[in-house]
């Protein structure tokens, strides 16, 4: 296990004060809360940034840190000396757990140190009553092309389920799902009854699956609708063309009509992500302009410039 | 760890097929019901019907709780907060789907 440097997460010094730690928190959150930050890597770095504020604002789990932590660095081999909490106080206690959000997705060296929270597991357990199991919820990627055919995706859940104990112990859950030709990213798959027991003979709670699509490198999905961008030489788009488009569904073929202005779209009705309603697929034109590096593209240039003497760009 | 295996499933598509009455959004998103009144009141959520009780929330605002919920517990906001938050979020993706139509690249 590698040591986690939760002051470097948070960007401050080992003595800063609460106050210190709060607002580099939400400094760092305000840039990386997946829901608001578009960065490659948020999710990621947000799980980070959460999980250092997790330990370092409760003074009870900061201290403790800073007492086994001293001396060491980031990426530092690590094992927790044995007995190391003694004297803590967060330890056990139960389903408050620190109130840590249920959603709280921990690493495995916050584990070692601070336990597995119980979560509302033990809670509803000692209820001793009727209550559907929670809905549990996932994010599922796929690539656009799935969404044009369908596909099958083995999905690897880890989910923490009570043993007849009592124990919370996490459970690895490998579902096989259809995903529906048709999704679009953002929506919303209900697979019924995946989600959590329930408890007293009451039913089990539902799984959702939020989908999202891949980055793509050649097309661009907004809603249903999908867009790429299709380059011509500029005399196909003076003359007009017959040109190959790729679709996620194959090559095919698209006539530019003469005079097509860079930035016009061409619209390929019913090609966008298939359904009751079927989106659009949209060429954007785009002119490249061939180099002028042989005496000859240069003559032609020139000769170009002779042919279109009344023609100013900038009037 | 124990691993189980099962056979395909197949689900159904919540912002087509569903929806959600204020028990059944409370439930998927582990929220409480006083806090989704709240949002409706600021209008982050616009459920059909006029009691409560007979609220309809179409599956759209299942992924609209679920951030209002997170944007609530990580900024500790309050329902005005999250309606502004949710609104310029909104705005945003609005031009960034402008973005990705004019082409170019760069914009997802």
């Amino acid at each position: 296990m590698k040591f986690k440097d939760y002051y470097e997460a948070l960007g401050v010094e080992r003595s800063a004060t609460q106050d210190e730690i709060k607002q580099a928190y939400r400094k760092l959150a305000r840039k990386y809360h997946p829901d608001v930050s578009k960065l490659a890597d948020a999710e990621a770095r947000f799980k980070d940034i959460n999980e250092a504020n997790e330990v370092l604002r409760d003074p009870e789990k900061r201290a403790a840190y800073d007492q086994m932590g001293s001396g060491m660095h980031a990426g530092q081999d690590f094992q927790p000396p044995p007995g190391w909490d003694a004297g803590f106080e967060f330890r056990g206690r139960g389903d408050e757990a620190g109130g840590m959000p249920p959603d709280f997705d921990a690493s495995e060296f916050f584990e070692a140190l601070f336990g597995r929270h119980a979560r509302q597991a033990g809670g509803r357990a000692r209820a001793g009553r009727q209550a559907s199991g929670e809905d549990h919820h996932a994010k599922v990627l796929i690539d656009l092309e799935d969404a044009y055919r369908g596909a099958r995706r083995s999905i690897g859940l880890r989910v923490p389920t009570v043993d007849a104990q009592g124990h919370v112990v996490l459970e690895e859950r490998q579902l096989d799902v259809n995903i529906p030709k048709g999704i679009r990213a953002g929506q919303h798959l209900r697979l019924a009854g995946q989600g959590g027991p329930g408890l007293g003979g009451a039913p089990a709670g539902d799984l959702f699956l939020e989908i999202e699509f891949n980055p793509h490198p050649r097309f661009r999905v907004d809603g249903r609708d999908v867009y790429l961008d299709l380059p011509l030489a500029p005399w196909e788009a003076a003359l007009g063309a017959t040109v190959g488009v790729p679709t996620p569904e194959g090559q095919v073929q698209l006539t530019v009509p003469p005079g097509s202005a860079a930035g016009r779209k061409l619209r390929l009705k019913g090609k966008g992500i298939p359904g009751q309603t079927p989106g659009d697929l949209y060429a954007v034109l785009a002119i490249v302009q061939p180099p002028a590096d042989t005496p000859r593209a240069r003559e032609a240039y020139a000769a170009m410039a002779k042919a279109f003497e009344g023609f100013h760009p900038r009037t | 760890m124990k691993t189980a295996i099962e056979s395909v499933l197949a689900g159904r598509v919540v912002e087509e097929e569903i929806h959600l009455t204020l028990v059944e959004l409370c439930h998927v998103c582990n929220v409480p019901e006083d806090q989704v009144r709240h949002w409706v009141g600021e209008g982050v959520l616009e459920p059909l019907g006029e009691a409560p009780h007979e609220w309809r929330f179409a599956g759209a605002a299942l992924r609209r709780t679920r951030v209002a919920t997170r944007l609530t517990r990580d900024f500790e906001l309050n329902p005005p907060g999250v309606a502004l938050a949710l609104d310029l979020l909104d705005e945003i993706e609005s031009l960034r789907s402008h973005l990705r139509r004019l082409g170019g690249g760069g914009v997802r």
